[in-house]
Formats: structure tokens, sequence, C-alpha cells
């Protein structure tokens, strides 16, 4: 899951089945813990007191058959209800005598809390949760107050919400039913029962309208499902090395998956490309004149696979291979144009789509990802690591190194440069510009490629040496500097070789672009000879060192970072000889997926899974980034250079006479505008894409956009901090409320030792609302009302065991009155309820406001003057709600105590 | 393939299609690893549906989940017996809960059951220590490991109670871009 360990240890400190044991033990004893609001030493030390005396009073009394077993069973049985009292007089006799009685209604606030959101929300996923919820907390806590008639209520509670998701999911199209089912949380058994009684409802449904026809559709639909279920998994079959991606994925984890994903990417879009090229370049040449017109004296020798150069040069592997004519085979085909278009909308589609992939994941795995607070706690979690050794001379001596290791590694980089440079100099002084070369001349031509690969593969290696000696604080700096150097490494290799080409083969050579594409081939040829020799240092060797000679040093780890970069690098030669060399992408296809076989047997072979996660989805947002940045950018921008500032060569290629490859536009318009009739393509060219003022609109109007968007987004952000703070406001005023609840209740000093129990249930009921699971913004709604609630039960139970606890009972008509009373309260808070549920982002704030209110009056009224009774008060009806609920409850308790 | 038939018959496959995110072929796949585990234990004929349940200790020798820290969770959360015990049924509701087809709300569940070691229904300051010395293998320091708790806690709470619920789990996560990929077993 989150984590892969170093290969395959099996730690036993990870396997503590026993804490887990004690855990699930002790929560399952103590079920009346957690009560996050009551803060402070004094709640907390009488709330443990409670504690024990509860675990007391539940082995002090005389339970019956039916308490024990409803205790056992406590796991399945559903919430508890009402009227437990009546039939157990001796217990609720033995229950004053400890101190100790469990609120039996407790149970019914809590069922209540849950189906709330059920009830209020209509769409699926909130009634999901809601069961889910209650099928998760199931109470843990068990009280011993169950009946069989409570187990039977619940029963009905939950059918009844099955019922309701059956019929929801019946409502449904089949196709999305199957996905809702999919996703409901619950274990596979629900599922299926869910299932058997969604179809078994339809089925019934449709048998009372045409049994026939809905049998024949009932299988039609089946059989067409089991055909998509076909298609789906022949899909999966048809992806490309699947399998192979699931067992690196399984075994290496995501940051080495990532690698694989990453090459499979490219390869991808080397398959489109050589597709197009091939489509709409080669193919025409090729029905024109199918044989390569090759002067007779130049053969085959074998070393063409390696150079590119000879036999190769005049085939359609290079630009000089295309002619430049208008072909008439069967239809009017502009090689000229084709070979242009080509290459500019793979180029175009190409950057879009790697925009669309950088953006994409910039916004998931950057923008949501909240950095600022991760990067203070790892600031945080660094200083105590970091605090004892920073001195002065200790910070300078760090400095000292990142200093030189970026001097050293920058002038390495530099230093490669320029002489590449010199090595290309010395080439074409000796490089002839004839059709025929010796084999000698031939296999010089190798020099350079050799060098830039033996620099690729080489210098990194130095730059991991610095690493080793700077002491970074974080791995991801590490592994950042180490990126940035070859990327400046890479870059001015190619940037030294692209200005040889573009200034001196440019003129030197008469059929230049040919040359220019076999150098190309050359470096990819090379450049994968080297990998390969590269992932046989790298990880081979490594591994034998590390498992025969130096054990020390440990099987090594897959080095994804230097991997990825070498894959951007091939991938960089392959768009800048794109131009050059049409078919080079199928050679690129070719080396890819060679290389992907390699990298996974060396993978599998060699290394071991990385000891540390990191962090994968960031480091592949990075690689995107600079496969487009300085990579793709630069491709681009050498390919644009080339086609409108350099004159191509006079004597082959499909651009031969021209000033420039971009003067094809502009012949085929004057084309255009003699011959035919389409004059609008002839208008837009002249009045769209080569006037400025087009240019200077369309810039203008997409900076007025992105003006707007920016301030949006501002205000945007201004309103997520608000809403924030109102949570935040909200979660305060609720435990603000239950805060006040429990210091009414005990500002009746002369009836502590009665109000213990209640206070215990006070305290549990954040524990038991919040487990519905529902939002916060409604939790002040669902409080009054649950409150509420109680406030009558409790009136009601009271009357009720007046009648009991027979002779008691001195003054009825209190009774009833706060019996009333409670039940208006709860109309309130029902009413409330409900308008929250029609409108709820409205109601929401208003609720917000009516608790503030509340709060404020609270406030005013800090003395306990709480004696009048709530239907006097002429206080609005949304904010006394509240603590007319409160009041309610209040006084049935006073009348309870006074009951007696 | 012909005698891979019969080890489900139509209606078994329609309703583990329906209620997995697997294909018919990735299903037999998985029973196939499933029956690997125990040759001897499972039978190859699953029509009658026996009553077959495999030990954790099979379960978590497994190569995609020995070297997770949190197999037992694992195991334990997706088993019917709680204790980490499998039928076939469990076990391929925990490989379809962990595909990668799974949405990230139902991932989000199933992580937080994992997390919730007490099994109270939120993630208090205990199940986060758990949760963190078991991913870092206990590495940290005890201050570090209380530091980080009291940092994720004081970020992701929204109603301050002082632990997390369900929904601030699930807000906590849609901004961690990993969990999709790291909540997940290729299998």
């Amino acid at each position: 899951m989150t984590s892969y360990s170093n290969g395959g240890l099996f730690n036993p400190a990870y396997h503590d089945s026993e804490t887990l044991e004690i855990d699930r033990r002790s929560s399952s004893k103590t079920p009346l813990h957690t009560n996050p609001y009551a803060r402070g030493e004094g709640a907390d030390g009488h709330y443990s007191t409670g504690q024990i005396s509860s675990d007391d009073a539940l082995r002090r009394v005389p339970r019956g058959g039916w308490q024990e077993e409803s205790w056992r069973g406590r796991e399945s049985l559903p919430m508890g209800h009402i009227s437990t009292r009546p039939r157990s007089p001796s217990w609720q006799h033995d229950i004053n005598h400890s101190t100790f009685q469990i609120p039996p209604d407790s149970q019914y606030d809590r069922s209540l809390s849950i189906r709330l959101p059920s009830t209020t929300s209509g769409n699926m996923t909130m009634r999901r949760r809601g069961i889910s919820m209650r099928r998760m907390s199931m109470f843990p806590n068990g009280d011993p107050n169950h009946v069989a008639f409570t187990e039977d209520a619940i029963r009905n509670e939950m059918e009844n919400e099955e019922q309701n998701l059956v019929k929801e999911l019946v409502a449904l199209s089949t196709r999305d039913r199957i996905w809702a089912i999919r996703d409901l949380p619950m274990s596979f058994d629900e599922k299926k029962h869910i299932r058997s009684q969604v179809l078994a409802f339809k089925s019934a449904k449709k048998s009372r309208q045409f049994t026939c026809f809905a049998d024949c559709s009932e299988n039609m639909s089946l059989s067409f499902r089991r055909c998509g279920y076909g298609i789906r998994s022949a899909r999966q079959t048809l992806e490309l090395w699947q399998g192979i991606m699931k067992e690196i994925g399984g075994t290496f984890g995501t940051s080495v998956l990532s690698y694989f994903m990453f090459l499979k990417w490219l390869l991808m879009f080397n398959i489109f490309s050589f597709l197009v090229n091939f489509g709409f370049i080669t193919i025409p040449q090729l029905v024109y004149s199918p044989w390569p017109n090759i002067s007779p004296n130049v053969s085959f020798r074998g070393l063409e696979i390696l150079t590119g150069a000879g036999y190769f040069n005049n085939t359609v592997m290079y630009y000089g291979g295309y002619s430049n004519e208008t072909k008439l085979h069967l239809v009017e085909y502009n090689m000229q144009l084709a070979y242009f278009f080509t290459i500019a909308v793979y180029m175009v589609l190409c950057g879009i789509a790697l925009i669309f992939s950088m953006a994409s994941s910039f916004k998931t795995n950057y923008v949501l990802a909240d950095p600022a607070s991760n990067m203070q706690l790892k600031e945080s979690m660094s200083e105590n690591a970091q605090r004892e050794r920073l001195s002065l001379s200790e910070s300078l001596k760090h400095f000292g190194v990142y200093l030189s290791a970026w001097l050293l590694s920058t002038s390495l980089a530099v230093g490669s440069g320029a002489s590449i440079y010199y090595l290309c100099q010395f080439e074409q002084q000796r490089a002839t510009d004839s059709a025929n070369w010796s084999l000698l001349q031939e296999a010089e031509t190798l020099l350079v490629p050799f060098v830039v690969s033996l620099m690729n593969l080489v210098v990194p290696l130095f730059y991991s040496l610095f690493n080793k000696f700077e002491h970074y604080s974080s791995q991801r700096k590490q592994i950042y500097a180490l990126v940035v150097r070859n990327v400046l490494l890479k870059m001015s290799i190619l940037a030294v070789l692209c200005y040889n080409w573009m200034n001196v083969v440019a003129v030197k050579f008469s059929c230049w672009e040919s040359m220019v594409g076999q150098a190309l081939y050359r470096l990819v040829i090379v450049d994968f000879l080297f990998l390969m020799l590269g992932s046989f240092f790298g990880e081979f060797l490594s591994n034998v060192i590390g498992t025969r000679l130096l054990p020390r040093l440990g099987v090594p780890e897959f080095d994804v970072a230097r991997n990825v970069l070498e894959l951007i690098y091939a991938q960089t030669l392959a768009w800048i000889g794109i131009y050059f060399s049409p078919l080079l992408p199928a050679i690129q296809i070719l080396k890819f997926f060679i290389l992907f076989y390699l990298k996974k047997v060396s993978l599998t072979q060699n290394c071991q899974p990385p000891r540390r996660s990191g962090r994968a989805a960031q480091m592949q947002t990075i690689f995107i980034a600079l496969l487009f940045f300085p990579f793709f950018v630069g491709a681009v921008s050498m390919v644009a250079f080339t086609a409108w500032s350099l004159t191509p060569s006079e004597h082959c290629g499909p651009f031969r006479g021209l000033n420039s490859t971009y003067n094809v536009v502009e012949v085929w318009m004057v084309h255009l505008k003699e011959t035919s009739s389409s004059h609008w393509v002839v208008w837009i060219y002249q009045n769209v894409i080569r006037s400025e003022i087009f240019y200077f609109l369309i810039s203008l109007i997409i900076i007025v956009i992105i003006y707007i968007f920016w301030q949006v987004t501002r205000g945007r952000k201004l309103r997520i901090r608000v809403l924030r703070q109102q949570i935040v406001d909200e979660g305060k005023d609720k435990s603000f409320l239950l805060e006040r609840l429990q210091n009414l209740q005990k500002s009746h000093p002369d009836k502590r030792s009665k109000q213990k129990n209640p206070k215990k249930h006070s305290k549990r009921r954040p524990d038991d609302h919040s487990s519905g699971g529902q939002s916060t913004s409604n939790a002040m709604v669902q409080a009054a009302l649950i409150q509420a609630m109680q406030a009558r039960q409790r009136a009601e139970g009271q009357e009720r065991n007046e009648h009991y606890s027979a002779g008691y009972y001195e003054s009825p008509t209190n009774t009833s009155s706060a019996v009333t009373q409670a039940m208006q309260a709860r109309q309130r808070a029902q009413v409330e309820g409900t308008d929250n549920a029609s409108d709820p982002t409205s109601s929401v704030s208003s609720v917000m406001m009516q608790v503030m209110q509340a709060r404020q009056r609270a406030e005013k009224e800090d003395r306990p003057q709480w004696v009048p009774a709530p239907p006097q008060n002429p206080a609005p009806a949304g904010s006394s709600a509240l603590i007319q609920a409160m009041l309610a409850r209040q006084q049935a308790q006073n009348e309870y105590d006074d009951g007696y | 393939m012909g005698n891979k038939q019969t080890i489900f018959t139509a209606q078994q496959l329609d309703s583990y299609q329906d209620c997995t995110y697997f294909t018919r072929k990735e299903i037999l796949r998985l029973f196939d690893r499933y029956r690997d585990l125990a040759p001897q234990l499972v039978p190859l004929d699953y029509t009658c549906q026996p009553d077959v349940k495999l030990p954790y200790e099979l379960i978590g020798s497994m190569p995609e989940l020995k070297d997770n820290p949190f197999r037992q969770r694992i195991a334990e959360v997706f088993s019917d017996d709680g204790e980490g015990n499998m039928t076939l049924d469990d076990f391929l509701d925990m490989f379809s809960v962990m595909s990668e087809m799974a949405p990230r709300d139902l991932k989000a569940y199933y992580a937080f059951k994992i997390y919730d070691f007490n099994n109270d229904d939120f993630l208090c300051k205990s199940d986060l220590e758990k949760t963190l010395n078991k991913l870092t293998r206990n590495e940290l320091t005890e201050d570090e490991v209380r530091m980080v708790c009291e940092k994720v806690i004081d970020e992701s709470d929204l109603d301050n109670d002082g632990r997390l619920s369900l929904e601030d789990f699930q807000t906590m996560i849609v901004r961690a871009p990993d969990f999709l990929s790291t909540f997940h077993i290729r299998i």
C-alpha cells in the first residue's frame, strides 16, 4: 500500500496481533469513553470515575437472562429504544442504588442521527454512506438494557433502509446500477444480497406485464452484458504489457512503475508519430517510386545499420529520399505540402498532448496537495535532526561543498559541450561531400555519437558521486539537484550538436538535411547501445559487487531519475530528427520496445524495491514538465528555425529550389489564388495568418480572459477561507453548547448525586451524533433535534416511571407541562430540520446565525436563570429551538428529581 | 479455458462481475491465486459454494502483501470474521477495492477502516500513532510521532473534536495525490 519494504524482510514487529487484540477488547469493554468536548482536567477526572462506576454498576446489577443475551449479542443488536423500564422495575431500583443508569434514550438519539443523513438527503452517496456508517459503527458499546422489541424495531429500520436502497437502485439504468452496487462500501455478501434483491424486484415488476416479453428482454440484457464484459476483458488483454506492469507495480512499487509507465507513454507517442509519418509521407512516396534511386556503386555492407549512411542515404529513411513533385497517380498529391503539414501538425499535437498531461498532473499532484503544510511539518521535523550539528563553521563548510559541487558539475557540462564542439569540427574537416565513403570513413562517423553517449553515461556517475558528499536536508532536494545537473549536461551537448548542424553542416554538404538525419540516426542507435551497457554496468555490475564483493553496499535500487532522464534524452533526439528523418520514430519504437523488456529483466534480476516510497506522483509531474520544457520546446524551436530560416538543399528533398521550407505555403497560396475556387482559404491566409492585427487581438483577448480567471480564482480562495473558518466556528459552537449543557446540569449541587447519569449521558452525545457521519454543517440542527427528542422521551419515561414506582408522584401537572414543552421544542427543531433539508445552503447559514444568537444569549444570561417556561419566551422560533430543547430537558430532569 | 468454466456457474460469474471491478478473466485469475495459496484446501469446483476459509498466515504470505506493514489490518478489515481468515468472496472483495478501478471514496472508506485500529469509527491519536509507526517502521522517535500526529489532527480535524471522522479523512485524502496510486495492489 503506502510503503514497500526492502527485500521482503519480514519484520515481526509489525505483526502486532496482540496489541490489536488488546485494543479491541478494551474498546469494547469501555464503551462510554472519549468525550472530546469535555476539555480540561476536571471533566476528564470526573469522566474516569464515572467510567469506573459504570463498570461497577454493570457488575453489581443483577441481570436476568435477557440482559446477558443482549450483552453478548450487542454487536449485531441494534439500537435500543424507549420502553425498557416497564419490564424491569427491580433493575431500576438497583440502578438508583448504585447511582448508575444507562440512559435508554441515548440509543434513540443515535438511531436518529444516523437516519437523518439518509432521509434529509435524497442523493445516492449520502444514503450509502448513511448505511455504511451504521454498518461500520454497529454499536461497539453495548448496553445491557436491550430487549427483543428494540431488536425488532431496529431490524425493521434496517430493512427499510435496504428497501429504499433497492428502490433507488431499481430506478437506475442497468449500467449505472452495476456501478452503484460496486461502489457500495459493503462486503461482497451484502452486495450480492442487494443485487439479488434488485434483480428480484425488477423481475417481479416485469412479470406483472408480459412474462414472455420480460423473459426475452431479460435474456437479451444479460447476453448484452456478458458481451460487454467479454469486450472489456478482451480490451484488457490487448492493452500493452498489462500483466508485466502489474507484476512490476506489485513487487517494486509505484515509483519504479512510473518509469515503465513513462516508457510506455513515450512508446505510444512514437507509434502515433510513426503512423502519421508513414501514412502521409512515406506511403505516397513509395507508391510513386517504389525503388529508391541508389547509385549502382553503393552496396549494402552491414555497417549501415549502425551508421545509417551509405546504402540508406537515398532511401525514404531520410529527407533526401523524398521528391518535390505533385503526384498525379490516382489523386493529386502535393508532396511538399504533405511533408510540411504532417511534421507541423504532429509537432502541434505533441505539444498539446504534453501541455494537457502536464497541466492535469500538475493540478492533481501539486495544487491539491497543499504543499505549504507539508513543508512546515518537514521543517519542524528536520529542525530536531539538525539542531545539534549546525554551527557556523559547519554551515559554511556545507555551503562550500554545495558551491564547489555546483561549480564542478556546471563546468563538467560546459566542458563536455566544448569538447563535442571541437570533435565535430575535427570530423567536418575529415568528412567529404561524396556519395560513397570507404568503410573507414563510414566508421569514423561513429566517433561523435560514441563520445556523446559515453559522456551521457559517465558524467552522471560523477554527479551521483558529488551527491554523496553533499548533505542535503531532504532526499527530494538531492534528487532535484541531480536532475538539474543532468539536464544541464544533456542540454549543453544537444545545443552544441544543433549549432553544429545548422551552421556547419548546412553550409558544407549538398544534401545537408540527410546528413543531419544520419547523424541523428547514429545518435539514436549508439544511445540505445549505451543504454544497454548502462543497465549492464549500472545494475548488473553493482548487483554483483553488492552481493559478492562488498556486501556492505547491498543490492542496488532502481534509479528512476537517471533512467527517466535517459528516456527523455532519447525522445528529444527523435523529435529533433523527425524533420530530417521521417522514419526515425520506427527506430525509436523498436528501441523502446526492446528497452522495456531489457529494463524489466534487469530490474527483476538485479534490483531490490526502493526503501523509501518517495513522492512518485510529484516526480512524474516533474518528468513530464522536463520533457516539455527544455527538451520538447528545444526540439520544436530547432525544427522551426530550420523550416523558417535555413535554405533547403538544392538538389534533394521535397523542398529543393525554395528559399525556406515555409515558402511552400506561400507558393501553395499563390497557386490556389490562380486556379481554384476556394478563395476563402486564401483570404484566411492573407487576412488571418499573416496579419499582425489578428495576433494582437487574439493575445489581447487571451490576456483579458486570463485576468478574469485570475480574479475568479482569488475570489474563490477567499471564499474557501471563509467557509473553512465557518466550519471551525461551528465546531466551536457545538462544543460550547455542549459545555453549557453540562454546566447547567452541574449547577444543582444538592442533586448532584442523582445527576451523575445525565451528565454521563450528555457526555456521550457528541460521540453519538457525530458517529452519524454527517457533515458538521447540519450537525447543529441534528443536535437540537436530538436533544429535543431526548427531552421528550425523558419526560415520557419519567411519566411512566412515576406510574410504576407507585406512590412517589406528587405533581402530575408539572410532568405533563414538561412533556408539552418538550413536544413544542421538538416540533420547532424538526421544522428547522426540514427547512434545512429543503434548502441546504441558506438554512445552514441561518442555523449558523441562530446558533450564534443562542450563544450570545447564553453568555448574557450567564447566571442560571433558566426556570421560566420556554413557551412564554418571546424569542424568535429558530433561535429558541435549541435553548428550549435544553430547557425542556433540564426541566424534565428537575421534575424527575422532584419525583422522588 | 474449457475446464475453468466449471469452477463457477454463469450466474456466479455474473454476480462476481457485477459486484467487483473485475472481468471474468481476472476473477478466474484471482481464483487461481487464491487456490495456489492452499491447493489442498480449496476445491476446484465452486458451483456449490463450499465454505472454505484460508487462514491469515496464508493470505499474508502473498508477495503482494508480505511487504505491506498493514497486511494484517487489511486482512482483518476485509475478512468476514474480522480476524483475517478469508473466503474467496472476501479475497475478491479485498482486491476489488484495491484495484485501480475502485473510486477514491470507496478506497478512502476502507483506508479509514484499516487505520482505525480500535474500531471506534474515528481516527484518534492512538490510531494515528500506530499508523505512523507502521509506515515509518518505528524509525521516528516518540516526540516526532506525537508532533506529526498533532499536526495531522490540527490540519484535518475540521470539527475540532480532536480526532478524525470519515469526512475529515476523505477531505484529507483529496489533497493527497499519491493516495490513489499507493492504496492499490496490482495483482
